[in-house]
C-alpha cells in the first residue's frame, strides 16, 4: 500500500529535489570520499606550514633505516636514510599545494576570460581561442613544461604557471559552450533589457550564478593534475630537489632500495598520490553529476 | 506635454547573408508613432520585421550592419531624445536607385555610443518583456532576487528591505498568489504564466514610461494567454502605460490595442484606429491585411470541419525585394488597371480615411500622396 503525506511547510512552496535523490548511488560516496581526501590535504598543509610534525622530518637515523611500518616511534616507518616517512609525507604537500593553487586560480580565472569573450562577445575572439586550444593541444604537456624549466629554471612555480595556462582553454571551452547554451535561452537578452549593466550581467548572472559549479568542478579536477605534473617532475628530478620533499622524490629514492625488498619507503608515497589524486578525481565527478546533472562519459 | 512618446521615422535596420552576399532588409523604412497612454500593435507574419523593429528601438540589435539609418524619438522629461543620435557618423551607406548597395560601420564606436545613449533609457524608460518567459529568467536565482535587482537599480527603493517591499508589492499587482512565499521561488518552479507575471512586475517595477510587450503569450499554453492578456489589459487600465504590442495572433491585437500597423515585408503596409483596421466591411483595406483576417478560423469554419484559409505563397524573403508593391507575388486583388504600377512602383502610405493610412496602389490617396 502507498502513502501520500503532504510535506510539512507552506503548501505549494517548491521544495526540489533532494542531493539524494539527484544523486546516482555512487556519487555521494565519491564525493565524500573526496571532501575527505582534500579535509586530509589542507590538515597536513597547515601542520607542515606550522612545523606541527610528528618527528623531525630531516633528522637521521642511520641505526633505523628502511624501517617497517609500526615500528616504534615512527608510524609509516623511516626511509633509506633513516628519517621518519611520516613527517616527510606531511611536509610533502608543500611541494604542491600552493604551486597547485596557482595553477588552478590561472586556469580558472584565464579560462572564465577566455571564455567569455568567445562565447559573449565571439567573433574573432572565438577563433583565436579555438586556435590557442589546437596549438597547446599539439605539443603534449610535459614536454612544454621540460621547455620552460629548460628556458628558466626548474622551480615549481614556472611549472605551475605553465600547467594553468595549459589548463585555461579547456575551462574557456566549457564556459563559452554553457553560454552559447545560455544564450538559447533569452534571460541574457532579457537582463540587457531591463537595463542591467553588462559587468552586472557577465559576473554575476552569467559567472557567479550559472557557471560557478563548473568552475568548482573544473578547479578540483585542475588541482588533480598539478599534483600528478609537480609529482612526475619530482620523481624525474626536475621538481623539488632533496632533501625538501615532495612524494615524487619521495618514490624516486626508494626505488633503489625496491628489488632488495625494501618496497614500503616508495609503496607509501606512491599510495599517498594514488589516493589524493583520486579523491580529486572523484570529487570532481561526483560533484559535476549532482551540480551539473550529468554523467561524464 | 507632448502627446507623443514615441516617434519612430524611417527606421531600417539591415542584417547580412554571407552565403548569399546579399543584404536582409528586416526593417525597411518604418515609421510608427505611438501617443502617451495609447497600445499600439504591430501585427504581421513571423519575419515581417516586428521583433527587429522593436529591438531597435530597445538599442538590443547586435547582430551587423544592424541599425543603419532612421530616428527613434523619445520623449523624456519633457524633451525630445532621439536614441540614434549622432549614430550616423558610424556608418556609411552607399546607395544605388533608393536600394543599399554598401555598409560600412564602425561597429565598436556605433555599440559605444548607442549605450552611453540607451543608459538610463533602457529597463528605465523603455522596458521589454519576452516571449517564453521562462527562459527570459535567470534560472538559478530567485525571482524575488532578480526583481529587487532592478527595483534598487532603477528606483530609489535602495535599502535592502525596501526593495524588498517593494517587490512584493509588485508581484501582487500582478495578480501572484501568496507573493511572499513565491518571492523565494526559482523560476523552474513555475509556471510559464507565472514567470511572465514577474517578468510583467520586473518590467514595470522601474515604472517605465513606454512597454514593450513582444509576443507576450508565445510559448503559452491557450488559457495561460487569455490570462496574461487580462492581466495585460488591467495592468494598462490600472497604471495607463503606453505599450507596443508585438504579436502575430490578431486577437491578442485586437483586444488591446488602440491603434494597430500591419507589417509586411519589413514595412507597415496599413495603419490606423483598431476598430477601423480590423471592421468587418472596412471601406479600404490592404489585401495583406485582409487576408491574415480571413485566416483566422472562425466558428463557423471550424463546425463545417473545412479547411482553415491560408494566404497563398510564402513570406517575403526580405533579400529579394522586388521594386514595386511588397505584397505583389501573393496578391489576388491586382486589378490590370493598375498592374503596373503593383509590379514596378512601392506604393506610399495613403491616406484613405483621417488617421487611416493604407499602402496600396488600389486606393486613389495612394496616388496623390
Amino acid at each position: 500500500m502507498r502513502r501520500y503525506v503532504q510535506a510539512p511547510g507552506p503548501i505549494g512552496e517548491y521544495s526540489g529535489l533532494s542531493l539524494r535523490q539527484r544523486a546516482g548511488p555512487l556519487d555521494l560516496v565519491y564525493v565524500a570520499y573526496g571532501l575527505l581526501v582534500v579535509a586530509v590535504v589542507v590538515a597536513s598543509y597547515l601542520f607542515g606550514a606550522f612545523g606541527w610534525l610528528p618527528h623531525d622530518p630531516q633528522a637521521m637515523n642511520v641505526g633505523l633505516i628502511n624501517a617497517a611500518p609500526f615500528t616504534s616511534g615512527h608510524l609509516l616507518g623511516t626511509d633509506f636514510l633513516g628519517r621518519d616517512l611520516q613527517a616527510r609525507l606531511i611536509l610533502g604537500i608543500q611541494a604542491y599545494f600552493l604551486p597547485g593553487l596557482l595553477a588552478i586560480t590561472i586556469s580558472v580565472a584565464g579560462g572564465s576570460i577566455l571564455g567569455v569573450l568567445a562565447g559573449y562577445k565571439g567573433g574573432w575572439f572565438d577563433t583565436i581561442i579555438t586556435y590557442f586550444d589546437n596549438l597547446l593541444d599539439s605539443f603534449p604537456r610535459l614536454v612544454l613544461i621540460l621547455l620552460v624549466i629548460a628556458a628558466f629554471k626548474p622551480d615549481i612555480y614556472y611549472v605551475m604557471v605553465v600547467v594553468g595556462i595549459t589548463g585555461m582553454p579547456v575551462v574557456a571551452n566549457l564556459i563559452a559552450g554553457k553560454i552559447a547554451f545560455l544564450r538559447q535561452k533569452s534571460f541574457i537578452e532579457a537582463a540587457h533589457a531591463l537595463g542591467l549593466p553588462a559587468h552586472t550581467v557577465i559576473l554575476k548572472h552569467i559567472l557567479w550564478l550559472n557557471c560557478r559549479a563548473l568552475l568548482v568542478i573544473q578547479a578540483t579536477l585542475g588541482m588533480a593534475e598539478a599534483i600528478l605534473v609537480e609529482t612526475s617532475l619530482s620523481y624525474l628530478g626536475f621538481g623539488v630537489q632533496e632533501p625538501t620533499p615532495s612524494w615524487g622524490n619521495m618514490v624516486q629514492a626508494g626505488a633503489n632500495y625496491f628489488l632488495q625488498g625494501n618496497f614500503w619507503p616508495s609503496t607509501a608515497p606512491a599510495l599517498a598520490i594514488l589516493a589524493t589524486i583520486l579523491g580529486f578525481q572523484l570529487l570532481g565527478d561526483g560533484l559535476n553529476n549532482l551540480l551539473e546533472g550529468k554523467r561524464r562519459k | 506635454m507632448d502627446a507623443l512618446l514615441l516617434a519612430i521615422e524611417n527606421l531600417r535596420t539591415y542584417f547580412y547573408s554571407r552565403a548569399k552576399r546579399a543584404f536582409i532588409r528586416s526593417v525597411d523604412g518604418v515609421s510608427l508613432d505611438v501617443a502617451r497612454g495609447e497600445t499600439l500593435g504591430i501585427v504581421g507574419e513571423s519575419g515581417s520585421g516586428k521583433s527587429v523593429t522593436a529591438l531597435s528601438a530597445a538599442g538590443l540589435v547586435t547582430a551587423g550592419p544592424g541599425v543603419i539609418g532612421g530616428r527613434i524619438e523619445l520623449a523624456s522629461n519633457g524633451a525630445r531624445r532621439n536614441l540614434l543620435d549622432g549614430l550616423e557618423k558610424y556608418a556609411r551607406v552607399t546607395e544605388r536607385d533608393g536600394r543599399v548597395m554598401a555598409v560600412e560601420k564602425d561597429e565598436r564606436g556605433w555599440r559605444k555610443h548607442s549605450e552611453t545613449l540607451m543608459t538610463g533609457v533602457r529597463g528605465k524608460e523603455i522596458a521589454m518583456i519576452f516571449q517564453n518567459p521562462r527562459s527570459a529568467l535567470n534560472p538559478y536565482s530567485t525571482i524575488g532576487k532578480q526583481l529587487v535587482e532592478t527595483i534598487r537599480l532603477h528606483t530609489n527603493f535602495k535599502g535592502e528591505r525596501e526593495a524588498k517591499e517593494r517587490a512584493i508589492h509588485w508581484l501582487d499587482r500582478v495578480r501572484i498568489d501568496s507573493p511572499a512565499l513565491r518571492f523565494d521561488n526559482f523560476p523552474f518552479g513555475m509556471s510559464g504564466g507565472m514567470c511572465q507575471r514577474a517578468m510583467i512586475a520586473m518590467a514595470l517595477s522601474a515604472e517605465p514610461s513606454l512597454l514593450i510587450a513582444d509576443e507576450p503569450t508565445t510559448g503559452l499554453d491557450a488559457t495561460i494567454q487569455s490570462r496574461i492578456v487580462d492581466l495585460l489589459a488591467e495592468l494598462k487600465a490600472e497604471t495607463g502605460i503606453t505599450t507596443l504590442l508585438i504579436s502575430h495572433d490578431i486577437s491578442v491585437i485586437q483586444r488591446l490595442s488602440d491603434r494597430i500597423a500591419v507589417m509586411y515585408g519589413g514595412t507597415v503596409v496599413e495603419t490606423g484606429r483598431a476598430a477601423e483596421v480590423l471592421a468587418p466591411q472596412a471601406p479600404a483595406r490592404h489585401p495583406y491585411t485582409a487576408a491574415l483576417l480571413a485566416s483566422i478560423p472562425s466558428a463557423e469554419t471550424i463546425r463545417r470541419k473545412s479547411y482553415l484559409q491560408a494566404i497563398e505563397g510564402e513570406v517575403l524573403d526580405t533579400i529579394d525585394v522586388p521594386r514595386g508593391c511588397r505584397f505583389y507575388g501573393r496578391c489576388n486583388r491586382v486589378t490590370e488597371a493598375i498592374r503596373d504600377n503593383c509590379a514596378g512602383l512601392e506604393p506610399p502610405l495613403g491616406e484613405v480615411a483621417p488617421g487611416h493610412k493604407v499602402r496600396c496602389w488600389l486606393y486613389p490617396a495612394a496616388g496623390k500622396a
